[in-house]
């Protein structure tokens, strides 16, 4: 049990933050479904509503979760990864098919994106294998090994095909092996190999939808209407917005229906043109200043095995951020990733604040350096 | 994968070997910071450089998406004959359209089909159709998959338009004619605009599948009626719908045109005609007021209904109307030319009087032919006929008897007696100065400007010298010499207003859509003929009594003094007992006192006497007689 006093170390700023993004994306919603919506609220299934409610008991989690020791979740490492492993496999097989890609799971009425529950549960199985090792990590043998835990949920989340959260294990495992203190030289290689097979994963694991999502994204004007509607599309909504945008619920594109999942994916374009480079820029403040109570924690965080946790979810975070506006702003080829806090959907959503709740349960149990 | 298989146990038995070394987690760390400084500072310079520096070009975009310009057509102006009778109504036509742009970008095949079960036809033709004009450039503008849908179908579409992003049921005025075959070559028709009026008229506003005057007045006073297009700024959203109209200019709606058409006339010359004509190919009546020029009926027989091309005509219908062998879509009034026979004597006199050939009191005995001898062999002699002996005629009784003999020697002369004709120099100037040989100006398309002939003409287009015999059949209207019906009714109703050679028309009044009166238009006279009026007296009279005892005699009207001339034109090859087929002609005016109407009547194949005449008369007799006499009511 807890003791009272340990709610000192609580960090009420990633609460907070968490929040503010929530209802930030909340406002962005409402203006991207009133195609949709056009008589603005009217019930409680207004995706913007949804959203609101959604993060509300998300303040809820994070509570629950800090309550909770996260060392016990280490307990149940292998338990974990064997969840994550089913979420993957089971939306391969009876998953619901979206865009051309499987990747919700229907139980009892609710909808599951597994692979955004799944993203942090094998943050957490990773983080307690490796700080398992943080005396050997240095060694080949437990560089592949994670290699190993990771690459299992990355193959499944390719093939249901869903490149951008294979991205995101991607970069959270490099992340959280760089900061357990593995050889730069086992990186360097594994990066050197990874470029060098570059080819041959375009000519033989791609699917044919994937190499061409990479033909349209390096020249979308060639099937204007097609493929490369939506990318120009949001080019078109993020680059009209300019300084300041066109005013909430203003943005002609957002609002003649230009933008497909506006209130998703493409939630950053409604940003970009309604809220200007003003409204762009304080979106990555808040992100970053989340990032940075992240970063915080992992420093504060008393053993190995919270440090990587907390790294985990920062890179998480961090590459769904980049990922997600990249794609709208023409950097990155389209891949569906959502944007945390701001993109509308319950699985992300709820994720993000089992995440949060995380980081403060970390928070609680760090070091004591009490005066 | 072993630490699945060993559990947890293993991983809590892992002994520290190594002293905890935090300081390396935390230079880690910092490069963490440093990747969100990073990243985040990609994103920020790709925002800049889109959202500040090309503001602009992306603002361009947006705005072409949201905002598509759309011509608003005015509503055509109508046509009424002089009395205000309707000539043409504007009434609701339904159109599938489909605007290539707003289709779906997947799944257009499933619009097609299911468009293609509402319209009842196949899929591919509606595939074909929108692939012709995006082949064409020109995505934003509607084509016409099928025209005049029945209410029914009407309803279903614009009840499942919703439902197929990029369709449209478009409503559009089609024009009807409710006169139809009555008028339709002088009223015309409107059709769809083809591709290279197109290119001709879109500067001038016309847009694709607008419609456009093709012929009659329709297409004569095209301006007039179409009046000014609109033009609508409109908000579209992603699917084409029109969301908001931001901007509009109206369209001003055409003017009326009022004719000088008298539509009853029109229908009693035409039962006339019909009556008469017989077996010929083709007729034609005009009657024109001599003082005005106006026209007030015009009739071609065989005649077409222009309902039919105001819809899409089909080709079968186009066929049958073009194999006829009466030519129904030729107005034979305006763009046939024909030899005008004995009709052409009238001004065969006139020049001889005139020039002094002859005087009232010449006379000329028609042994029933006349001779001349060949010059260079005068053993060689050839015959001219007459139509009979008619014995001894003074000048009026050469016309009134329509004797050939008397005008060959007013035109072509008789050498061996002394007798100097006009010869076909002075014949020609006439004839022109009548208005022969050169469109009228009536104010419809295709006009035949019809043929005077002279020695240089003949010698270019034939190769061959002028002889005194062509200048014999000159004169009495044979030969070379051609004219449009509507020509020889403008000579005669100069005789008959005492030599003002006018331009017939149509065009009485234009009232723009609030029935106020824009324009009137009055007579409009070409010039004086060169003739002394009192000659022109003289030809009245003989005319006068031509009708009274002469050839034209059934043109007679009891109470009513008519005037006028009969032609039997010979055409074609000579029969085997010598005779030819010929063309009926009769052209006269009445009153005699007080000229106010003059008349032609043309019929293919007949008579001048038995067919064209009588059908004047009955003309005559409906103008002055029964035209004012009260009609039952509901009846035409």
């Amino acid at each position: 049990m807890t003791q009272w006093r340990i709610l000192r170390n609580f960090d009420p700023w990633i609460v907070v933050s968490g929040l503010v993004l929530a209802f930030f994306g909340a406002l962005l919603i409402y203006s991207a479904s009133r195609t949709v919506y056009p008589d603005g609220i009217e019930s409680l299934s207004h995706p913007a509503v949804r959203h609101l409610v959604i993060a509300t008991l998300g303040v809820v989690v994070v509570f629950a979760v800090a309550w909770l020791d996260y060392r016990t979740l280490g307990q149940v490492a292998p338990t974990i990864y064997a969840v994550a492993l089913a979420l993957l496999a089971g939306v391969l097989l009876v998953g619901t098919s979206v865009y051309g890609s499987r990747r919700w799971l229907d139980a009892g009425g609710l909808s599951i994106q597994a692979s955004e529950v799944a993203k942090l549960l094998v943050i957490i199985v990773l983080a307690k294998f490796l700080a398992d090792r943080h005396l050997e990590v240095a060694s080949l043998r437990a560089f592949l090994l994670s290699l190993a835990i990771a690459a299992v949920p990355v193959a499944l989340v390719l093939a249901e095909p869903d490149m951008g959260t294979a991205i995101i294990f991607g970069a959270a495992w490099l992340g959280m092996v760089v900061v357990a203190g593995c050889r730069p030289q086992h990186i360097l290689v594994f990066l050197a190999t990874l470029t060098l097979s570059i080819p041959f994963v375009v000519l033989g694991v791609m699917g044919d939808y994937q190499r061409e999502r990479i033909a349209v994204f390096l020249n979308p004007e060639a099937d204007p209407l097609g493929g490369g509607f939506q990318i120009l599309q949001a080019e078109i909504s993020v680059g009209s917005g300019g300084i300041f945008g066109k005013g909430l619920i203003h943005g002609t594109q957002t609002q003649l229906d230009y933008l497909q999942t506006p209130t998703r994916d493409y939630i950053f374009s409604v940003l970009g043109e309604e809220l200007g480079l003003v409204g762009a820029l304080l979106l990555f403040a808040l992100f970053a200043f989340l990032l940075f109570r992240g970063l915080r924690a992992a420093t504060l965080a008393r053993d190995p095995f919270g440090r990587l946790i907390a790294t985990g979810i920062v890179i998480m975070i961090l590459f769904q951020v980049f990922i997600n506006v990249a794609v709208n702003i023409r950097l990155l080829p389209v891949t569906g990733i959502p944007l945390p806090f701001i993109s509308a959907g319950g699985s992300s959503l709820i994720t993000l604040f089992v995440a949060l709740g995380l980081l403060e349960s970390i928070l609680l149990r760090h070091r004591q350096i009490d005066f | 994968m072993d630490f699945l298989r060993g559990g947890g146990q293993r991983w809590r038995s892992e002994k520290p070997r190594r002293p905890e070394h935090a300081f390396l987690a935390g230079r880690n760390l910092f490069l963490l910071q440093v990747l969100i400084f990073v990243l985040f500072g990609i994103l920020t310079l790709q925002l800049v450089r889109m959202q500040v520096f090309e503001v602009d070009q992306y603002e361009e975009k947006a705005q072409n998406n949201r905002l598509r310009e759309l011509q608003v057509l005015p509503l055509r102006g109508l046509i009424y004959d002089r009395n205000g009778a309707p000539l043409v109504q504007n009434v609701a036509n339904y159109a599938a359209v489909i605007t290539a742009a707003d289709l779906p970008d997947k799944n257009e095949e499933e619009v097609f089909a299911r468009l293609g079960e509402v319209l009842k036809m196949p899929p591919q033709e509606i595939a074909e159709k929108v692939g012709e004009k995006r082949e064409d450039g020109n995505p934003y503008e509607a084509v016409v998959i099928k025209d005049e849908l029945d209410r029914d179908t009407a309803l279903i579409l614009k009840e499942l338009t919703p439902n197929l992003p990029g369709v449209e049921l478009r409503v559009e005025a089609r024009r009807r004619y409710p006169s139809g075959d009555l008028t339709s070559h002088i009223v015309g028709y409107v059709g769809r605009i083809d591709q290279e009026e197109y290119a001709s008229l879109r500067p001038r506003g016309y847009i694709l599948n607008d419609q456009v005057g093709k012929t009659g007045t329709e297409a004569d006073y095209e301006d007039v009626l179409r009046g000014k297009p609109g033009k609508e700024l409109a908000e579209v959203d992603a699917s084409g719908r029109q969301l908001d109209v931001l901007d509009a200019r109206a369209a001003q709606p055409g003017q009326s045109v009022f004719l000088t058409i008298d539509l009853e006339l029109q229908r009693k010359a035409t039962d006339a005609l019909r009556e008469f004509m017989g077996t010929s190919d083709n007729a034609t009546a005009v009657v024109m007021d001599v003082h005005s020029g106006e026209v007030l009926a015009m009739v071609s027989l065989p005649a077409f209904d222009n309902n039919l091309f105001s819809r899409a005509i089909s080709q079968q219908e186009l066929d049958d109307l073009l194999s006829q062998p009466g030519k129904p879509l030729v107005n034979h009034a305006i763009a046939e030319m024909y030899a005008p026979g004995s009709t052409f004597k009238t001004i065969t006199g006139l020049a001889a009087l005139q020039e002094g050939v002859a005087r009232t009191d010449t006379v000329i005995t028609s042994k029933g032919y006349i001779t001349v001898a060949n010059e260079y062999d005068p053993n060689v002699v050839y015959y001219f006929r007459d139509w009979a002996a008619l014995g001894a005629m003074d000048f009026y009784r050469g016309v009134a008897m329509s004797s050939d003999v008397y005008f060959y020697y007013l035109s072509g002369g008789k050498a061996d007696e002394g007798f100097r004709g006009l010869g076909e120099e002075r014949l020609a100037r006439y004839a022109r100065s009548f208005g022969l040989g050169e469109p009228t100006g009536i104010d419809l398309p295709g006009e035949s400007p019809g043929l005077v002939p002279d020695a240089r003409w003949k010698e270019q287009n034939w190769g061959e010298t002028w002889y005194v015999g062509d200048t014999y059949s000159f004169g009495i209207g044979q030969g070379y010499l051609a004219v449009t019906p509507l020509q020889l009714l403008n000579a005669v109703a100069t005789i008959a207003n005492g030599g003002d050679l006018l331009r017939p028309r149509l065009l009485k009044e234009i009232q723009d859509d609030h029935g106020n009166t824009v324009a009137t238009f009055g007579p409009e006279v070409r010039r004086q003929v060169p003739v002394n009026p009192d000659y022109l007296a003289v030809m009245r009279e003989a005319m006068r009594q031509s009708v009274d005892y002469g050839v034209a005699s059934s043109a007679a009207v009891p109470g009513l003094t008519v005037a006028g001339k009969t032609g039997s034109a010979e055409f074609g090859e000579q029969r085997a007992d010598g005779s030819y087929d010929t063309h009926g002609w009769f052209v006269g005016f009445a009153p005699f006192e007080d000229p106010q109407i003059a008349v032609v009547v043309f019929v293919q194949r007949g008579g001048g006497y038995q067919n064209a005449a009588p059908v004047a008369a009955r003309i005559f007799d409906y103008y002055f007689h029964q035209r004012y006499v009260a009609q039952p009511e509901g009846s035409p």
